[in-house]
């Protein structure tokens, strides 16, 4: 019998190690501009491209994976996949469970976003329905700084939060302002940016399991070479037009 | 920590998630059986139209997952949200899950109810009704007198098992509507528990005894009620948990 | 997939209905459509899983020594009191975490060892790395385990229906205990046990709903990604909330899927009926 689970054993493990030569990748899939599901059902984005292009410079051959939000880390702490790139902020809490390269995305401030005309006094919010999308330095601060006197509501991804804000469902969202500035400006004038700006995130950072060092140095090394020679900062003037303040990177 | 300390700790922390799903379920059961009565009714019933559209609502709600219907309930209330309920002044209350859960499951309780009441219906003795039609009773007479005491009782141990699978849909509510605050139900307690320290077994066998404990305790009493319905019916079959039964 | 179409229809049909026929056939929904797969298998393996079980199961209690009775006794009673989600997301778990374990004690050096205290798995070695396939055999694994209590309910029932005065004269001619169990007894115990064989394989079908809880792309999921709002344009189409149509069309998969499985047990009955004498029980 113990022969019988020492040979399971190492077929396994062997299958394991040729898988080894592939790094997969995940990411949300439902975070425009970071990623998204394009509409040839393929992961893209910002996150998407950054990613490409640091297994170019690393030479390694990567895959990607979509998964949701609320299990991202936990999946990537299982070995689902190797790395998050998932417009996931550098905090010290989640330092904690996983590692973090260096940021390949300036600190966002993250704002309000509530119907055009509705006034709300949000530098310290009361009696409103605030909406975030469940797991993230958002939901964590509103949990923090306005539970005691609002309604809180998470929501599994971004989208669906927005859904209830223009149902009328919630009073406004708090959200970072990148991704919240291609929504005011896709809702055609019915939705603004509004309220402070809040200083909650320390960058985006690619997530990986704590234990993976020369994985995580590869891609810092990547990513130093990235944002030296511009093509990060090409990236991000793609897909985040409105961003002002840049270049970020290049020195 | 022990681990018996572990389990009462544990059974501490889900003691008030419990409430949630029991919530869920005594809320939808009465509106769901009230209401099946009527719709078994109408299916029953010579109208035409009146047993087409009971059988049709029937069929939705039986042959589709009760997962998906939370889910498209939800999207489909909040399509409403800026036409109907808030002009109407209710929209904090439509939207809410403790009251669109309960409303959901009563839609669907309404219809797995109606059929076991349907089914007791074509089983109720034709003689008897006849009978009472002979003596001049009026519909109501013989539906409170002869149909409905006959009709509870052939349906009461299929009841009992659809009360108690109701309980267990209701941990698919909190999957599928959003959590407000620390509103949390058995399954998304025992699951937020597992996030942190990955305790499998601890924490949903822990959920899992309180859905026993509690599914056992409504086999009891369920059994108690119909024990006390058919006293007086010859040769009625006590409906107990019998474990002697297990073993023979 | 519009441009499968030829060019005289696609005039035809005017600029709106080619786009939402485009829309429809966009490499998005192509993949949402191609998920049927996933519980399609989910059901069909797990039906399996199931009906086997139910058979075990149903012949152990029905004549077996004391404690494996009240095994399987214990096994077909525990799915009345604990719901099949919960079961679900736990069997998967616990599989994993079992497999991870033993491996550990097989190849974690002490090294290794000493870098994951505290956590799961106990080294990274031992690390059982999970996609689709596994967590699509496991989901079907989970169905099986599950519905094969009811299953065996129902065969249970079955078993003891048929008439014993068959199973006398089955003995008398000199079967041994297993050709009067394969020929005689599970032969003429499907026409009682149908009934409820459709009903579980009903409930199967609707559980197959919840495999977007392990992490599987599947049928449901994706009508979320497609029907949940989208405001950026480089994402594709910008459209808002369309979820309840897409979870309509779920559902009337369901009910697709149920009006089917009515007509096919109502043809298996139908053979397995024949030459039968007609049973008044079989009749609800």
């Amino acid at each position: 019998m113990k022969q019988l689970i020492l040979a399971a054993a190492a077929l396994l493990a062997l299958t394991l190690s040729a898988e080894a030569q592939t790094v997969k990748l995940g990411s949300e899939g439902a975070y425009p501009p970071y990623n998204y599901v394009d509409e040839a059902g393929k992961l893209g984005g910002f996150d998407i491209d950054v990613g490409n292009e640091i297994c170019k410079r690393a030479s390694l051959t990567c895959e990607w994976v979509a998964n949701e939000w609320d299990t991202i880390i936990p999946n990537l702490i299982a070995g689902n996949y190797d790395a998050i790139l998932a417009g996931m902020s550098i905090t010290d809490e989640r330092k904690k469970t996983i590692a973090f390269t260096q940021d390949y995305f300036p600190p966002d401030p993250s704002t309000y976003i509530a119907p055009v005309g509705k006034n709300l006094s949000l530098d310290t919010p009361s009696g409103l329905r605030i909406g975030a999308q469940g797991g993230t330095i958002q939901a964590n601060w509103l949990e923090q700084n306005a539970k005691a006197n609002n309604t809180l509501l998470t929501y599994e991804t971004a989208d669906q939060a927005l859904a209830d804000l223009n149902a009328g469902n919630l009073d406004t969202i708090l959200a970072d302002k990148s991704y919240l500035a291609e929504a005011a400006t896709a809702s055609n004038g019915a939705l603004e940016l509004t309220g402070p700006e809040l200083a909650i995130g320390g960058g985006v950072g690619v997530g990986m399991r704590q234990t993976d060092t020369d994985l995580l140095k590869k891609f810092d090394d990547a990513l130093t070479a990235m944002k030296k020679d511009g093509t990060l900062d090409a990236l991000i003037t793609l897909y985040f037009p409105e961003r002002e303040g840049g270049p970020f990177y290049t020195e | 920590m022990s681990v018996l300390e572990a389990i009462v700790h544990e059974i501490e922390l889900l003691a008030m998630p419990a409430l949630f799903n029991i919530y869920f379920a005594a809320a939808a059961i009465p509106i769901g059986f009230l209401f099946a009565i009527f719709l078994a009714l109408g299916k029953a019933s010579p109208n035409k139209l009146l047993s087409r559209l009971s059988r049709g609502y029937i069929y939705f709600f039986r042959g589709s997952p009760f997962f998906i219907q939370l889910f498209m309930f939800y999207a489909l209330a909040l399509s409403f949200n800026i036409s109907v309920w808030k002009p109407l002044g209710i929209d904090w209350l439509v939207l809410h899950p403790l009251f669109l859960g309960p409303a959901i499951l009563a839609l669907n309780t309404t219809a797995y109810t109606a059929e076991i009441f349907y089914g007791a219906l074509t089983t109720v003795p034709r003689g008897e009704v006849e009978g009472a039609r002979a003596y001049g009773m009026s519909w109501g007479q013989r539906f409170r007198r002869i149909v409905w005491p006959h009709l509870i009782r052939i349906a009461w141990p299929a009841y009992t098992n659809e009360v108690v699978f109701l309980f267990h849909a209701t941990a698919l509510v909190y999957f599928t509507l959003p959590v407000i605050g620390d509103q949390k139900d058995l399954m998304n307690k025992a699951g937020e528990l597992f996030e942190r320290d990955y305790k499998v077994f601890l924490h949903y066998s822990v959920a899992a005894l309180y859905f026993l404990c509690i599914s056992l305790a409504v086999f009891f009493v369920f059994g108690l009620i119909y024990r006390r319905m058919m006293r007086h019916m010859p040769g009625a079959v006590p409906m107990r948990f019998n474990f002697q039964r297990m073993l023979r | 997939m519009l441009d499968l179409l030829p060019q005289w229809l696609r005039d035809g049909i005017g600029d709106d209905v080619a786009f939402w026929i485009g829309y429809f056939t966009n490499g998005k929904h192509l993949l949402w459509y191609a998920s049927v797969q996933y519980t399609v298998t989910a059901a069909l393996l797990g039906g399996l899983i199931a009906l086997t079980l139910g058979l075990t199961a149903a012949a152990i209690r029905n004549s077996a020594p004391a404690p494996f009775r009240l095994l399987a006794s214990v096994y077909i009673n525990i799915v009345r009191g604990v719901p099949d989600v919960l079961f679900f997301l736990f069997f998967p778990l616990v599989f994993e975490q079992l497999v991870e374990w033993i491996w550990s004690a097989q190849i974690c050096t002490p090294e290794t060892l000493a870098l994951n205290t505290g956590q799961w798995p106990p080294c990274d070695a031992a690390n059982w790395r999970l996609s689709t396939p596994e967590y699509l055999l496991m989901a079907s694994v989970s169905l099986g385990i599950v519905y094969g209590a009811f299953t065996a309910n129902v065969i249970y029932g079955a078993l003891r229906a048929v008439p014993n005065g068959q199973l006398e004269a089955a003995r008398a001619y000199g079967m041994s205990r297993f050709q009067v169990l394969s020929r005689i007894h599970i032969r003429q115990m499907w026409v009682y046990a149908l009934p409820g064989l459709s009903n579980v394989w009903l409930l199967l079908i609707k559980a197959t709903s919840l495999l977007s809880l392990l992490q599987i792309v599947d049928f449901v999921t994706w009508a979320q990604r497609l029907g949940s709002a989208n405001y950026s344009k480089i994402a594709g189409l910008v459209h808002p909330d369309w979820r309840w149509q897409y979870y309509l069309v779920l559902l009337a998969f369901y009910i697709l899927v149920t009006w089917l499985s009515e007509r096919v047990f109502g043809a298996l009955t139908r053979r397995v009926r024949r030459g039968m004498p007609i049973v008044a029980e079989e009749a609800m």
